[in-house]
Parts: structure tokens; C-alpha cells; sequence
């Protein structure tokens, strides 16, 4: 009870181990951090999936979806159409199509004001088509969409997929036990087409103002309830793989992706998540590295932030959505299955969210997947983080008890230390705290206007952009001149303590939202964090900065980008693949900035706002000069 | 005796006067609409000659007794109920014969010497609840309104001037209709469903439909063209939209259609007759069986239509459709159609935008009327009328705030549209949080809006079905040109969740809180109980204290056992 302890009081047992033990105890709950996380793979210690919304009621209804003949016809009409029109959509087969099925159908104008060039700007236009249920009034609604490439697109074709929706659709409309409205909607121009609906269709605007016009919609159809976005490569399917990371690692219920991976093995397809199915060994160790391999292979798509498939955007606007994206040639051994299996796997989806009574509220929200069967539960990951957050605040709280500590063997070193306590200028240590902070806002802000700059100047850009922040953030390594207390190790403490504590605090709220991405930062920079002390080693001191260097966001940036470019491309020599990556890198940080101007994406304001003024205190604190160093130093001077 | 007698006679005298006061309609339009519906409407109307004011619903013959008792009771003038399931879809469809909101809708004009209204109002909610076995008791004056302009009496008013303090409407958007309720409307009917046009109305197929509606509407209107008397006219209406797509096929039959074909006409209808709209087969050509007895060419407001008309004998009667042409049509959307959203994500803030086409081409004013629930608080500045990317002025706004648990926000506003325009009159609205107990039970699809109301006088009659505001009978439709045709458009209802708190949070607390206090109680009560006192603290390391402990122990054994061996010794 704090309450009945007396504050004036000698520091207790427990204050006193905590400054004997305080390194050890950071340590060991750093490393039960990362392990308590690496162990959550295996089996027993995570849970099997299940239903936690009743009302779903997957796959009781007898399939009777039989229009696998109109999808090949479709498939066929789609494929000559698309040699026709090589850049864009075959609008006027589409709309046809719709029409003819008895569909509601509009088109949807939207326009992109270029974020990195004024003036420019890139038309598109979605089509959609909404299936009116009988006997209800366009209350509530599902989605299928499906994103249009055309033969010139770089991704692989998703004309089967356009297809199967239309014979779907067809299917659809002629039965009366809906009680949504089903939306049909092509997308233009991947991610960009989605947004730019979801905007017009909910009126408001997510990124920037000006950046995305997203226009008007005439037809509308009550509350989204759920969206399933389709990505099928090939007639005859043998894999599906479901993606369900979203923007700002969001993730859909749990009980839609358990609903999707029902129905493809009700109808005897095989789904698989991040592109690895089940496998079952008989040694432990393969058993869960078989799950962490996928396990981290979510924790990376979900530390990006970046949707991996359309559906990604819904998730923003509280719409449950995942894609399923269909592969042609399996990885894994199974048979193929053709539209009439795929439609009946829709069928069986969209006859059991038409059952839904309310919201996907029932099942999880927070959640990581080791494998498509099984759940690790926010209540499990959590300690994860929270013992590493742990460990860099017990390090402060360690600091802070040291700082207050009297020696109690001579009295009048007592009074010299208290002195030093006295000495701390607290004002200045804020001063330095906020100008970091100030400086990461700057670099967060400066982009509009350095576009700006760039279009006056006539200079491209992408360059002038990353350049000047590339300048900008080694300007910002001069913030250490202006830490004029270096020598007062315990201003530096204080420094540090400010810097342990936020960095703590901002790595649990991050995984609250994030998990993937807090873990991340969390488990590469916690050990260096807690290894960075104001010190007067100069050895000690270098080697702390060389660390803390690798540890800039930037570096981090590069280091990612280059093992990306490295594992893409295999074959390159080693000078390639380093140009390679610096233009990857280059393209990242322009790509995370026009993502948050247009979809809203918090990557970029998160990195420039909190971690980099972070990093700028723990780099302040590794600057930090003992008195005799100083002197060493001013002598030296004096003899020159 | 003698006065038996007289009594007896006078009764014959009366009763024979009323039989010959009260006429009877039954009527089924059959209209193959432009896209690939078909409309099916039945108007069943009784028009009984006796003043509203003075009749005492004693006695009725065939005018339904149990809705006359409701309206003599609660003082009621007018009266209108629909109940639906489905949406209209104006655009594509064009306009029905009677609108009406998605859920129930009811409105009603209580006389004027009505002394509390609100009281009447409620009452009458309860009294058709129990009549239609609809949720109608959950009318009351927290969601309920007194609209100025957009419902006028339809019916005959003896004063000019009318107070809208006497008229109430209110809508239920979360009402299911279905079978229980097509039932006792039935038996509101002289003939019932025995036989007659009624025979036709069998749940298990008029329910199958992509819009279903039944409608009650009760008015007193003028007995000749001079006015001097007034009569009780009831019209009782189904309004049904087949859909091709679901049936399979274009052609249809009465029995395709309704499960059986007629059996014969009711037998105390004055008119009993079938018309099947003709006009659409210039695109799309079908084919009637039997024969139609007539052919009936109507010209009204500028549109040319055309009615095969089939008379009910005392027989068997069927109709069959064949169609023969599958030619594509134009689809041509009406003057005036109307949708309605909710705008915004999130649980915090969001907005109402009514967006109306006026796809004439000279300017249109209409009357929009929303009837928002008190749990959507909306801001009155933030009311904007946009037509075309431009501010518009509204020519007038009626408002009255809602207040929480006790009256909804109403909002009146009369625009003038210009000519072939979007016009979106946009309001944002706060979430809100309810109390524990108002939110409904788990499984619920949130919180409805009722659809808003578009009300105007469209210059041309195309689309147009809806009936004259002096005529009560299909027949009375045709050729009926007016300078203006009255269309009160309903939008869609609409779904928002508000923010629901989590519920177990707190048997949480509780819990929580009680072990927070089991814990302090403890230590708390020591303090207070007990002295503190110092103790001399004890150096001794912890061998030395173990070895004095163990040593202690075997004294202590030894010495109990002398004790023992000791004690019975002295006895």
C-alpha cells in the first residue's frame, strides 16, 4: 500500500536489488520477451480457430450454384475483349454484363492530383453493380470486388476472377433469400480504384485534402458489413491463399477468414496462408519452425502497414474484407478445382455473412495467424512486448533510483551528491527533449512543401524529395552540439531516462495498434537502447554510437530493402544488387509518403514523429563527455 | 306490441337505407414494368355514404365495423397505413399507385375538435397495432411528427385552413411485414379471401416478391361534385413486384402469380374487374389469354396508355401472358426520384445526405421531410442544400429539435430544384451513447433512420400511376389529366450502430474493485488495531538462527514429554 510507506524513508530491499540486479533483470526480460514470442508458434501454446459468431451458420445450405459453363463463356468473351483495349477496362462489356444479369450498375469517376507533381493528374473509373435483395430496403450490403488488370498490368491477370464474380452475380439474382444487397464492384488502377470508392462511398477522405478526388457515386447500398475481394489467376484453381493484412496492419474478424477457409475445404480446395499450407511432422522443432516461418512471414506484411491485396483499405472504414487470391499451380500437392467449385465457395461465404444478424464483432479483431487453423490471441502476444517495454523501463526506473541514490558510508560526499541532483537543469534537458521532437515534425511536414520547392525549380521530384530528407535527418545528427550539458553525466541520465521511458511507452501503444511493428522496433531496438548509458569510455562511447548509427530508421530502411532486392535477385552481382537497392530504397520512402497523402497510411508519421526524435535523444545520450575527458581535451587545446 | 313492431320496422327501414349507402370495388392492375418486373396492384375500395361526423359505427354493413369503432373512438378524420417490406425502386420502376416507406408508416389527421391529440395519437397507434397485429405500439410522440406541408388531407376538410397540430405521422423502419399482418387486413374485407380478387392474395406467394405492400387509407371525401354531402371512403391496397429473373420466365399467369386464378367475383362488389397495362408492349410484345373484354386507351397529363380490362363473371377465370418479343427498352427514369445515406465511418461523428434527380426539364419544387430519431442528434448549421456543386438557398425551413427520449428531430425544407439537376441536402449528427438498458438485445443490425419524404407536384404524368385525389377506383385514373400530379417519393431507411460499451466491463470492475478493497481492508486493519512496537533486531546469520531454532524444538520436546510423564506421576 503506497500509501502506508514512508516516503522519507531509507530505500527499501526492493530498490536496492533493483540496483544491484537492474542490467540482468533488463536483460533476462528482454530475452523472455523475444522467446516468450519465438515459442508462441508452437502448437500448444496457441489455440485452434473456431466460429464465435453463431449466427454465421457456415456451410449448412446445399450448394446449388451451377453457372460454372456462363463463367467459362464469360472467361472467353473477357479474354477477347481484353486484346482490344490493352491500357484500360472493357467498360461497355462490363456494364453490358451487369445489365443483363438485372443489375443496378453505375460507373464511378475518380481522379488522383498527382502528390508529387501539381497539375498532374491520373483519370480512373470503377464500375459496380448492385444486386437489390427482394423485400429489403438497401440497408445493409456485402461486397465482391475484384481488381481489373489489363494485359499491360505487371501483376498477374485477374480475368477468371471477373468472371466467376459475373456468373455469380448471375446465380445470384435469381434467387430471393437475400436480406443484403450484394455490391459487384471492378477497380481500376489496384489499391488506388478501392480507396477512391470507399471515399465517395462514405463522403469523406482519409489521406490528404486535394490529393484523391474521389467524385460522386449514384448508387449506394446501406452499410458494408463485409467485403471479399477476389484475385483468381486461372480458370482451374489449386491453391487459394487468403491475405488479410490490411493498412496499418489492420486485420479482419477472425470469423471471416475462419468462414473463407471452411468453405475451400468444404469444396475440397486447399487454402493456404502467406502462401504455405499445413504440414505435419513428427519432430518438435520442425513442427513450430514450420509455424514460425509463416508466423514471421505475417509479422513482416504486418510491420509494412502496406495492404497486401485490396481488400486492405476496407478495413479502415470498419468493413470486415479479406482477398483470396487463386493460384493455377499449386506449391503444395492437391487437385485443381474449377468455377464450379469457386462459385460455390462464394456462394457458401456470401450465404452465410446474408445470414449475419449484426457487425462482425464476435470473434477477434487483434490477432496472429501461425498457420490458417490456428490463432495466437492478443492476450498471448501481448506479455511479448510488454516484458521487452518492461525491461527499458525498469532500466529508467533503475536510473532514476541511482541518480537519488546517497552514498551513506561518508557523510560529506551526501551533501556533494545531492548537489549533483541539484546541478541537473531540467529545463534545458526538455529543451533538447522537445527540439528533437520539433526536428522529427519538420521532417514529417516538409515533404508538401519540398514538392513544392521541386515544381518551382523544375527538379524531379522523387530525387529532391529523398535527398533533402536524406539531408535533413544528417543535419539532425548536429543536435548534439547543442546538448551543452555533455558533461554533466547526470543531466545525460536524466536525458536517457526521458528517452528509455518514451520509447517504452511508444512501443506498447504501437503493438496495441500494430503488433508486428512494435514487436519489430522492439526487438531490434531495445537491446541497443538498453545498452546505451552516458559514459565516459571513450571506446565504450564509439562503439555505442557505431550501433546506434545501424539503428537509424533510414538504416534500418536500407538494410530491409537491400535483403528484400538481395532475395529477389539472386542471380545479380553484388555491386547491382547494392544500386538496385539504394533506388528500392529511394522508392520506399517516396512510395511511404505519397501512401500517407492518399490512403491515410501512418507509417511514415509514426517513423518521422516518435521514432526519430527518439533515436535523436538516445543519440544525444551517447555523446555524452566525463569531466576529465574535458579537461584532456581543453589542454590539448591550450598546448596547440 | 305496436311499439315492437315499429321498432322493428324502423330497424328493417335503416338497415336497408345503409345497404343501399355503401358501395363496393374490387380491382387488380397488372402493369409489366420497363425493366424486367411486373407490378401487380390490387385496390379494394368501400365508399360509404354517411357523414364521418355524425355516424356512430353502431351498425355497418360492409364498411369493416372494427376499424370504424378505432376511428369514432380516437376522433380520427383521416387515416393511412401501410405496411411494406422492400424498397420502391423509383428509378427503374417508375411510380406506384400508393407510396410507401420501407417498415410501417402511419399518418392521421384527428378532427379539430380533437382536445388532446397526443393522447388520441397513441392511443390509435395501440388500437392499429391490435388491428393489424403490427408493431404500431411503438408509436408514440418520441418518434412521431406534425409535418406543415408534405401531408395535406387527402380527403374533404371542412375548414380551408388546416392546423398541422392535428396531424400526426410517424414511421417504425425496423417493422418486418408478413403474413400475420396480410390476415387480419384480410378479414377487413367484405368478402374476405373467399372469393373475389382477395382469393388471390395467398402468403405463400405474394410474399415472394421483390416488393410487397399492403396500405390502409381511410378519408372522408365529397358524396357528389357539388360537395354537399360527405361520404367514408376505405381503400384497401396490395401492391406486389414480381421479378422476372426470380420467377424464371416473362410470361406469367394469375396462377404463376398468385397460386391460383380467380374463382369468381365477391359477390357485394358493385365493379370487379382485372386491368393488365398494354402500354409496354410497343417494346415488349406479349401476348393475353383470354381475350380482354375491353380495351381502354387513356390520355392523361401528356401520356397515351393503354388498359386491357377483364370483367369477373360468377366462374373460373384465368390470364395468361405470353411474352413474344424480347426487344431491349429505353429506359426513361422518372422526373423525380430520390436516395438517401449515411455518410462518415467511425463511431463519432457522420452525416445525412438526401440526394434528390430532378431529371425534368424545368425546375421543380419539392417538399423534403425527415423524421430523424432523437438518438441522431443533428446540427441545424450544418444543414446544407448543394445543387450542382452550388449553395442553395432552401425557400423554406421548418425545424423543431428533437429531445432525448421524448421527441425526434424534425426537419421540413421546400427546395426548388433546378432543371435537370442533383441536388443533396446534407445534415451531420453525433453518435451518441444510450443508456445501458435502452440498447437492443444482442443480435441486432443496429439503429434505424426512417426513409425521408420527397414530396412534389410533377407537371407531367409520366411514370405516372398514382391515383386522382378525387377518385378512389383504379377506373377512376384513366383519362384523369389534373394540372399536377402529387409523388411523394420514400428514400431508403438507413443503418448506423451507435457506440455500444462492453458490457461485461462492469462485472469487471466490480470485480476489480472489490478485491482492491479486499486487499487495503487487511493491512488497514492491522495499523489500526495493532501496536507497532519496536524489535530489537536479531544479527544472527542463518545457521545460528536454524540451529537455536532446532535446538529449542528438541527442548521442547523433551521437556513436554517430561511434562507428561510428570503429570500423571502427581495424580
Amino acid at each position: 500500500m503506497g500509501l502506508l510507506t514512508d516516503p522519507s524513508a531509507e530505500q527499501g530491499k526492493a530498490t536496492k536489488a533493483l540496483l544491484k540486479y537492474h542490467t540482468k533483470l533488463s536483460l533476462l526480460l528482454y530475452l523472455s520477451g523475444v522467446v516468450w514470442f519465438c515459442v508462441l508458434a508452437y502448437p500448444s501454446m496457441n489455440a485452434s480457430t473456431y466460429f464465435s459468431e453463431n449466427a454465421l451458420l457456415p456451410g449448412l445450405v446445399k450448394s446449388e450454384f451451377r453457372e460454372d459453363k456462363s463463367a467459362e463463356r464469360f472467361l472467353h468473351e473477357l479474354e477477347d475483349e481484353m486484346k482490344k483495349y490493352k491500357d484500360s477496362v472493357p467498360y461497355s462489356w462490363i456494364l453490358a454484363k451487369f445489365q443483363q444479369i438485372g443489375l443496378d450498375t453505375y460507373t464511378h469517376n475518380f481522379t488522383l492530383n498527382s502528390p508529387l507533381k501539381i497539375n498532374e493528374k491520373y483519370p480512373g473509373k470503377n464500375v459496380y453493380g448492385i444486386l437489390r435483395a427482394p423485400r429489403a430496403s438497401s440497408t445493409e450490403a456485402l461486397v465482391l470486388s475484384v481488381p481489373y488488370r489489363p494485359a499491360s498490368s505487371p501483376h498477374l491477370t485477374t480475368a477468371p476472377s471477373i468472371a466467376i464474380m459475373l456468373a455469380f452475380a448471375k446465380y445470384a439474382n435469381r434467387n430471393n433469400y437475400w436480406a443484403k444487397d450484394i455490391i459487384f464492384l471492378i477497380t481500376e488502377h489496384e489499391q488506388l480504384g478501392v480507396q477512391a470508392w470507399l471515399e465517395a462511398y462514405h463522403g469523406a477522405t482519409r489521406g490528404y485534402e486535394g490529393i484523391l478526388d474521389s467524385g460522386d457515386l449514384r448508387g449506394r447500398a446501406g452499410a458494408i458489413q463485409a467485403a471479399i475481394n477476389l484475385e483468381f489467376h486461372e480458370a482451374r484453381i489449386g491453391q487459394m491463399d487468403i491475405k488479410i493484412e490490411g493498412l496499418n496492419g489492420q486485420l479482419p474478424n477472425l470469423d471471416l477468414f475462419n468462414l473463407a477457409v471452411k468453405m475451400c475445404t468444404k469444396e475440397g480446395l486447399s487454402s493456404t496462408f502467406k502462401g504455405r499450407a499445413n504440414e505435419y511432422y513428427r519432430e518438435p522443432f520442425d513442427v513450430w519452425f514450420h509455424y514460425f516461418k509463416t508466423l514471421m512471414a505475417m509479422f513482416f506484411t504486418q510491420a509494412t502497414g502496406i495492404p497486401n491485396g485490396n481488400h486492405g483499405l476496407f478495413h479502415s472504414f470498419g468493413i470486415q474484407s479479406l482477398t483470396m487470391e487463386g493460384f493455377g499451380q499449386a506449391k503444395i500437392r492437391a487437385t485443381k478445382v474449377g468455377f464450379l467449385s469457386t462459385g460455390r465457395i462464394l456462394e457458401g461465404i456470401f450465404r452465410s455473412l446474408n445470414n449475419l444478424l449484426e457487425r462482425f464483432h464476435q470473434s477477434f479483431f487483434f490477432y496472429l495467424l501461425p498457420s490458417s487453423d490456428r490463432y495466437i490471441s492478443i492476450g498471448l502476444y501481448m506479455p511479448a512486448v510488454c516484458l521487452i517495454a518492461a525491461s527499458l523501463i525498469i532500466k529508467a526506473c533503475a536510473k532514476w533510483c541511482k541518480l537519488q541514490e546517497t552514498p551513506e558510508n561518508e557523510s560529506g560526499k551526501k551533501s556533494l551528491a545531492r548537489k549533483g541532483m541539484d546541478n541537473i537543469n531540467f529545463e534545458r534537458i526538455i529543451t533538447i527533449f522537445l527540439l528533437a521532437h520539433i526536428i522529427g515534425m519538420l521532417i514529417k511536414y516538409s515533404p508538401q512543401y519540398l514538392i513544392k520547392i521541386s515544381e518551382e525549380h523544375d527538379l524531379p521530384a522523387t530525387k529532391f524529395v529523398t535527398n533533402t530528407l536524406f539531408a535533413f535527418c544528417a543535419l539532425s545528427f548536429a543536435v548534439v552540439y547543442l546538448v551543452s550539458f555533455k558533461t554533466c553525466s547526470n543531466s545525460m541520465t536524466v536525458l536517457n531516462i526521458f528517452a528509455l521511458l518514451e520509447l517504452g511507452t511508444t512501443l506498447i501503444c504501437i503493438s496495441m495498434n500494430n503488433f508486428s511493428l512494435g514487436m519489430f522496433c522492439a526487438t531490434i531496438w531495445a537491446p541497443i537502447a538498453l545498452f546505451i548509458n552516458p559514459t565516459s569510455c571513450k571506446y565504450y562511447s564509439y562503439m555505442q554510437r557505431i550501433l546506434w548509427l545501424c539503428l537509424h530508421p533510414l538504416a534500418i530502411l536500407t538494410t530491409v530493402v537491400m535483403i528484400n532486392t538481395y532475395t529477389m535477385f539472386r542471380g545479380e552481382k553484388l555491386d547491382e544488387i547494392f544500386s538496385r537497392g539504394l533506388g528500392a530504397t529511394n522508392q520506399a520512402i517516396v512510395f511511404s509518403i505519397v501512401d500517407s497523402m492518399i490512403y491515410g497510411n501512418w507509417l511514415y508519421t509514426f517513423v518521422t514523429s516518435v521514432l526519430l526524435p527518439n533515436w535523436l535523444c538516445f543519440w544525444c545520450v551517447s555523446f555524452s563527455v566525463s569531466k576529465d575527458n574535458e579537461k584532456e581535451e581543453a589542454k590539448i587545446k591550450k598546448t596547440n | 306490441m305496436h311499439n315492437l313492431v315499429l321498432f322493428g320496422l324502423i330497424i328493417c327501414v335503416s338497415s336497408g337505407l345503409t345497404y343501399k349507402q355503401d358501395t363496393f370495388t374490387e380491382e387488380l392492375l397488372i402493369k409489366p414494368l420497363y425493366s424486367e418486373q411486373l407490378y401487380a396492384h390490387f385496390q379494394f375500395s368501400t365508399k360509404w355514404d354517411v357523414d364521418l361526423d355524425v355516424e356512430q359505427f353502431r351498425h355497418t354493413h360492409i364498411f369493416p365495423r372494427a376499424l370504424g369503432e378505432i376511428i369514432e373512438r380516437h376522433n380520427v378524420q383521416e387515416l393511412h397505413v401501410t405496411l411494406t417490406e422492400g424498397l420502391w425502386r423509383y428509378e427503374s420502376w417508375g411510380y406506384p399507385i400508393e407510396d410507401a416507406a420501407p417498415g410501417a408508416e402511419v399518418w392521421a389527421w384527428f378532427k379539430p375538435d380533437t382536445i388532446d391529440v397526443e393522447k388520441n395519437w397513441k392511443l390509435l397507434a395501440n388500437s392499429l397495432s391490435g388491428l393489424l397485429c403490427a408493431s404500431l405500439n411503438f408509436v408514440d410522440p418520441s418518434n412521431s411528427v406534425s409535418p406543415e406541408f408534405t401531408f395535406k388531407p387527402k380527403g374533404v376538410t371542412l375548414t380551408q385552413n388546416v392546423n398541422n397540430t392535428f396531424l400526426r405521422y410517424a414511421t417504425l423502419p425496423r417493422e418486418i411485414v408478413c403474413t400475420e399482418n396480410i390476415t387480419p387486413w384480410k378479414k377487413l374485407l367484405p368478402c374476405d379471401s373467399k372469393s373475389g380478387l382477395a382469393s388471390l392474395l395467398n402468403s405463400g406467394f405474394i410474399h415472394n416478391t421483390r416488393y410487397h405492400s399492403i396500405g390502409l387509407h381511410l378519408r372522408p371525401v365529397c358524396r357528389e361534385d357539388a360537395c354537399q354531402h360527405m361520404s367514408l371512403e376505405l381503400q384497401q391496397t396490395v401492391s406486389l413486384v414480381y421479378d422476372y429473373a426470380i420467377m424464371g420466365t416473362k410470361n406469367w399467369s394469375l396462377k404463376k402469380l398468385f397460386g391460383q386464378a380467380v374463382n369468381g367475383r365477391c359477390d357485394l362488389a358493385d365493379k370487379s374487374e382485372i386491368y393488365v397495362d398494354i402500354t409496354s408492349k410497343v417494346s415488349n410484345d406479349f401476348n393475353l389469354e383470354p381475350k380482354p373484354d375491353e380495351v381502354v386507351t387513356s390520355i392523361r397529363g401528356g401520356q397515351v396508355s393503354t388498359f386491357a380490362k377483364y370483367t369477373i363473371k360468377n366462374y373460373f377465370m384465368s390470364i395468361h401472358s405470353v411474352s413474344t418479343g424480347d426487344k431491349i427498352s429505353v429506359k426513361a427514369p422518372p422526373l423525380l426520384h430520390a436516395n438517401q445515406y449515411v455518410t462518415g465511418y467511425g463511431q463519432e461523428r457522420g452525416g445525412i445526405v438526401t440526394k434528390i434527380y430532378n431529371n425534368h426539364w424545368s425546375s421543380l419544387d419539392v417538399v423534403v421531410l425527415q423524421n430523424i430519431p432523437w438518438y441522431v442528434p443533428i446540427y441545424l448549421h450544418t444543414l446544407k442544400v448543394i445543387s450542382d456543386n452550388k449553395e442553395v438557398q432552401p425557400l423554406a425551413l421548418r425545424y423543431i429539435p428533437g429531445k432525448q427520449r421524448l421527441k425526434p428531430y424534425y426537419v421540413e425544407v421546400l427546395v426548388s430544384l433546378p432543371p435537370r439537376s442533383i441536388t443533396s441536402i446534407s445534415v451531420d449528427f453525433d453518435y451518441v451513447f444510450l443508456k445501458w438498458q435502452e440498447y437492443p438485445p444482442d443480435a441486432n443490425h443496429g439503429f434505424y433512420i426512417g426513409s425521408a419524404v420527397v414530396s412534389s407536384y410533377l407537371p407531367l404524368a409520366r411514370n405516372f400511376t398514382g391515383l386522382p385525389q378525387d377518385g378512389s377506383t383504379i377506373a377512376d385514373s384513366f383519362n384523369a389529366s389534373r394540372s399536377g400530379y402529387l409523388v411523394q417519393v420514400r428514400t431508403e431507411n438507413m443503418v448506423i450502430t451507435l457506440p455500444t460499451p462492453d458490457f461485461s466491463m462492469p462485472y469487471n470492475v466490480i470485480c476489480l474493485a472489490c478485491t482492491v478493497v479486499a486487499l487495503a481492508f487487511g493491512p488497514l486493519h492491522n495499523i489500526t488495531t495493532k501496536r507497532l512496537r519496536l524489535k530489537v533486531k536479531n544479527n544472527e546469520t542463518i545457521l545460528v538462527k536454524l540451529k537455536t531454532k532446532v535446538i529449542n524444538k528438541i527442548k521442547g520436546v523433551f521437556s513436554c514429554t517430561k511434562d507428561n510423564d510428570d503429570k500423571p506421576k502427581k495424580e
